[in-house]
């Protein structure tokens, strides 16, 4: 018997590979990926991963109407090799979401794995005076500097004009954490220059190298 | 009424008329449309965790051509001091409500489940978890509500456990007895509008009622006779 849009949906809700969806229909794989293909034209699905990482299909029972533009985690997620899972889904209405913005928000949201995964968006970097400037508006002109440091000693990065790099240096800010009461012990002589705690050891960092 | 576009569009104006960035959390049918569960709703709710945010929200939507609507709140929220402030325009209804939604208050664990964020410049709305959605519909008594209750379990799969642990922490903070609440406005959607609720929660809910309820009547008994004690 024919089973109702409904039914595959209170099915499949979640998380699933191509296998996964095999075995909870019972069907054959082709079946599966035409079954999927019609579930993500109506809105139901959505995919992600592939390439070295699985396939992976999120069903859901609501249909999918993203509103507005990318936020912080998908901007950080198309930019980083480290992927986020997404506590919520953030959306920017009205503008883009630029990597200068993208950068400033992930620090500002002092998370440990966010502020890592954003390391790698300073490579992506094209307007150095606007990363300034938003920097400046929320009051982490120094801690956007260590972090520049940090990234550049560990993965290629654009190299930060000079003019950028002594107005970062020049600015006087309160607190010397980016990661609540965090402190490493490596990177010591980046931490001094900017008189802020650097949150990495090197071996945070070593995911940047696989 | 208001859609979706209608109420972004709202949101986004406000978002770049305010000075500074304000956060809010929005609740009931304002909250569905994002989640695509209703086509259009009559007010939008929004929350607010500090009252100088609502105040200048308030003072920004009045300057925009919203004025209070013709309802007194006192005469509802009798000796309340902190009672909603119900604006509108037109057909659009807007309804702001600080830390507390009738009787229900906004928790640091709502907050930490909201999940949606959307940023309108420098507006940040934020929107609550469809078990939240459906445990501040059960302190009121509209049948719209109910309605939308059950729409919200019709698409989505509700984690139980959330919502019941969500009523026994708002009696802990407030005089309400919100597990029998829950049950009653649980029983109705299963039995009346046919709701697909695991008779599992509901039994579980109401031992949790009755258990809340024997201990308040318990300990008015004990207040209203204060000199008898059990001789052993």
């Amino acid at each position: 018997m024919k089973e109702s849009i409904e039914q595959v949906l209170r099915k499949l809700e979640g998380l699933n590979t191509l296998d996964l969806v095999q075995k909870k229909l019972n069907i054959r794989k082709s079946t599966a990926v035409k079954k999927l293909c019609q579930l993500r034209k109506l809105g139901f699905v959505e995919t992600s991963g592939g390439g070295k990482q699985p396939r992976l299909y999120r069903v859901s029972r609501l249909k999918i109407k993203k509103t507005g533009n990318p936020g912080l985690y998908d901007i950080i997620n198309q930019n980083s090799p480290i992927k986020l899972v997404k506590p919520y889904e953030h959306r920017i209405v009205g503008r883009k979401l630029s990597i200068e913005e993208g950068i400033v928000m992930a620090v500002k949201t002092e998370n440990f794995r966010v502020v890592l995964a954003a390391l790698a968006l300073f490579n992506k970097i094209r307007d150095w005076s606007r990363l300034y400037h938003y920097a400046k508006k929320e009051g982490v002109r120094r801690k956007i500097g260590v972090l520049y440091d940090v990234a550049r000693a560990v993965i290629r990065v654009r190299r930060m004009p000079k003019k950028t790099r002594k107005l970062l240096l020049r600015a006087r800010e309160k607190g010397r954490h980016i990661i609540p009461l965090i402190k490493a012990k490596d990177f010591l002589d980046i931490s001094r220059e900017w008189k802020i705690y650097v949150p990495f050891n090197k071996a945070d960092l070593a995911r940047y190298k696989e | 009424m208001i859609g979706l576009e209608e109420q972004n569009q709202l949101f986004l104006l406000m978002g770049q008329k305010l000075k500074r960035k304000i956060e809010c959390y929005v609740i009931g049918g304002s909250a569905m449309l994002y989640y695509n569960m209703k086509s259009a709703t009559k007010d939008v709710d929004i929350v607010f965790d500090k009252e100088e945010d609502r105040n200048e929200v308030i003072k920004l939507l009045r300057e925009i051509g919203y004025s209070e609507r013709g309802i007194k709140v006192e005469v509802i929220y009798v000796k309340k001091k902190n009672v909603p402030v119900l604006l509108q325009k037109d057909d659009t209804r807007i309804d702001l409500f600080f830390e507390k939604i009738i009787t229900t208050r906004l928790t640091d664990s709502m907050k930490d489940r909201i999940r949606q964020v959307y940023d309108f410049a420098n507006l940040t709305i934020k929107v609550l978890a469809p078990e939240d959605i459906i445990f501040l519909k059960c302190a009121t008594e509209r049948a719209g509500d109910r309605v939308d209750a059950v729409n919200i379990l019709k698409k989505v799969s509700v984690n139980w456990n959330v919502i019941s642990e969500e009523a026994q922490l708002q009696t802990k903070l407030g005089e309400h007895l919100f597990p029998v609440y829950l049950f009653d406005f649980l029983y109705e959607l299963k039995e009346d509008l046919k709701a697909e609720i695991p008779a599992g929660v509901l039994r579980e809910i109401r031992k949790m009622a009755e258990d809340l309820l024997e201990e308040k009547l318990g300990r008015k008994e004990k207040k209203r006779k204060p000199g008898k004690r059990k001789v052993h």
